[in-house]
Formats: C-alpha cells, sequence, structure tokens
C-alpha cells in the first residue's frame, strides 16, 4: 500500500521541515505544495527530502491541496493523506487514520481532535468550532455524526481521491469535502487524532470572523459551474 | 418637455442599435429582445409617467417613484451577486492554470534547476 502524503504550505519555512520529517517516518512520499509563499518554504521541504510543488500565485489551501492530491495520484499514491504544514497535526496519529483503510473497512478516514485528545484548545475556539458543526448541519448539509468540523487530517483511498472533486480554492474546502463524502455511497469514519495547539499555529490559524468567509464561499460555489 | 424628447429619441437610437447588433450577431436575438423591452418600457415610463402609480399601486407600493426605486435596488443586488460569482468563475479558471503548470515540474522531476 503506497501511502502518499500531501502538504499544502503557505509561508511555513519555519515549520515545513519538521512537518516534513515527521510525515516521513510513517510514510514513503510526502508532497509539498508551495502555494506561492515569498519565504523559503519550498527550499526548507526539498531538504527535508519532499517532494515540491509550487503554485507560482497563492491560490489558498483548498487549491494547494487539490494540486498536491493530483500528483500524488499521478506518483502512483494507493492512499492519499492530507497533514498541514503547520505541525498541529501530530504524525504520531497517521497510523490510526491509515488503519481503517489498510483493513478495507473505510474509503474515506476523517481524524478528529474531539474524538481525541486536542492540545491546548482554548475556549473560543471550542465554541467556534461547535457553531461550524451546526452551520454544516443545517446549510451544508454534514450529518451531525461528523464531530470535527474542520478538520484538515485526513485519509482517502486513490479511487475516493479521483471521485472526491472539490474546488473551494481557500479554506472552505473542508466543509465541501465533508459534504461530498458524506453524500457518495464512499465509507467514511472518524478517528481520533492529536492535534497540538500551540500560539503560532493559533495566530496563523483561523479566526472567529473567518466563519463568515467560509460561509460566503459555500454560498457563491453553489452558484459556480 | 425637452427631457421627454431627449430621453425618448435616446432610447429610440438604443432600439436601433440594439437590433443593429442582433443582425450582426454579435448578440443573440434573445438577448436584444429583452433590451428591447428595457428601452421600449424605458421610454412608455417618460412619455407617461402615470403609469408608475398606476403600477405602484397595482402592486401595493405607495408611489411611483418608489416602485422604481425599489425596483433598482432588486436590479443592482442581483447584477452585484452575478459579478460576485463570475469573479468566482475567473479566480477558479486562474487556479486551474496556477495548478496545470505546478504539476507540469512533475513530468520532468530530475531537472530540479534550469541552467543558468
Amino acid at each position: 500500500m503506497k501511502v502518499i502524503a500531501v502538504i499544502p504550505g503557505f509561508r511555513e519555512e519555519t515549520r515545513i521541515g519538521e512537518t516534513v520529517r515527521g510525515v516521513l517516518t510513517y510514510v514513503a512520499v510526502a508532497v509539498v505544495v508551495d502555494d506561492g509563499s515569498p519565504d523559503q518554504t519550498a527550499e526548507r521541504a526539498k531538504e527535508a527530502g519532499a517532494v515540491v510543488l509550487r503554485h507560482r500565485l497563492n491560490r489558498g489551501q483548498g487549491a494547494a491541496l487539490k494540486t498536491g492530491t493530483e500528483a500524488a495520484l499521478r506518483l502512483g499514491a494507493d492512499v492519499v493523506l492530507h497533514v498541514d504544514a503547520d505541525g498541529q497535526h501530530d504524525p504520531a496519529s497517521i497510523p490510526a487514520l491509515l488503519a481503517p483503510i489498510s483493513s478495507q473497512e473505510a474509503d474515506v478516514v476523517f481524524g478528529s481532535r474531539f474524538l481525541g485528545e486536542a492540545v491546548g484548545i482554548p475556549l473560543s475556539r471550542r465554541l467556534l468550532l461547535a457553531a461550524a458543526r451546526t452551520f454544516n448541519a443545517l446549510a451544508v448539509g454534514v450529518p451531525r455524526r461528523v464531530t470535527d468540523p474542520q478538520s484538515g487530517f485526513r485519509a482517502l483511498t486513490s479511487s475516493a481521491a479521483r471521485r472526491i472533486d472539490f474546488h473551494q480554492d481557500r479554506m472552505a474546502h473542508c466543509s465541501e469535502i465533508l459534504r461530498l463524502v458524506t453524500r457518495s455511497d464512499l465509507r467514511w469514519r472518524e478517528v481520533p487524532v492529536r492535534i497540538r495547539y500551540s500560539e503560532d499555529s493559533l495566530k496563523k490559524g483561523q479566526k472567529p470572523w473567518d466563519a463568515a468567509g467560509i460561509a460566503w464561499q459555500l454560498l457563491l460555489g453553489i452558484f459556480t459551474r | 418637455m425637452l427631457i421627454q424628447i431627449i430621453l425618448v429619441v435616446s432610447l429610440a437610437l438604443a432600439l436601433v442599435m440594439t437590433w443593429r447588433r442582433a443582425r450582426q450577431d454579435v448578440i443573440a436575438n434573445r438577448e436584444a429582445l429583452a433590451w428591447s423591452v428595457l428601452w421600449v418600457a424605458a421610454a412608455i415610463v417618460v412619455l407617461l409617467p402615470g403609469v408608475t402609480s398606476w403600477l405602484a399601486s397595482l402592486v401595493g407600493v405607495g408611489r411611483g417613484v418608489d416602485l422604481v426605486v425599489y425596483a433598482s435596488v432588486v436590479a443592482l443586488f442581483m447584477l452585484v451577486f452575478k459579478l460576485f460569482i463570475q469573479h468566482q468563475r475567473l479566480e477558479r479558471n486562474l487556479t486551474d492554470l496556477v495548478r496545470r503548470e505546478a504539476l507540469r515540474d512533475l513530468d520532468r522531476p530530475k531537472e530540479d534547476e534550469p541552467k543558468a
């Protein structure tokens, strides 16, 4: 089973190296998509041993993720693993994400910080995610069974990755992928993963007002194409 | 009144231009028809301002001028939303282009740096 990790990164020169090395202890190949960073993200990733692709212009996390997924499929991946560049996703959780796929019990596995152990998650973030979950259920149509509405830590079989054709370039891709997967006949499940919150990652992470932007993106997405 | 004459003449010109463009195949006949309806409706309103009041009372709005303002707000809202969507589509096309270029690097993995 050839597992290829996809790591989209923008302005992550300080953290991408460690993330790539961490991921590579669990999987054979890591594809880093440098989303038009003005810094040394691509170089650091290459030094750490990743296959690096570059977006010439910044197109957003969702766009970079899709580019990386496409690359992983072309490189012959059996399983595509999505990991954030900023080190929030603990690589030690990778085997747990892959287990339901290797035992052929699932086609898509989402990592959930709420089933697992969230280190240092602030109350404000917790409330925001609860609101996002309700929004996902009512407006996007993602079942309430999904405990983590914004997890970017997930594994897909190659056939699932080919079928999940997402178009949200920015942050709304999490909700979009959840909707596409839960509405298809793909077998999916959530497993507990460890998410590490640090001051650093919170600073770059999503702000409460980004939620409005995500909702707006999803609305526009309905009318586009 | 002079303003009425100027406006009606302008609208008549717009109507002529619209159908000339349709004959030149610049716009579809259907689109030309839609524009024509707009020009003719505007001309009617200019010549007989009373019709707006009549229309307004028909849909339950106080004055004819108010109806025109309300209708304009709705029309502008629709136009802005359409622009948002066109912009979104443009963004997606741009992403596709950037993606295709990024994936090209995958096909020639050995040549990392172009020779100076």
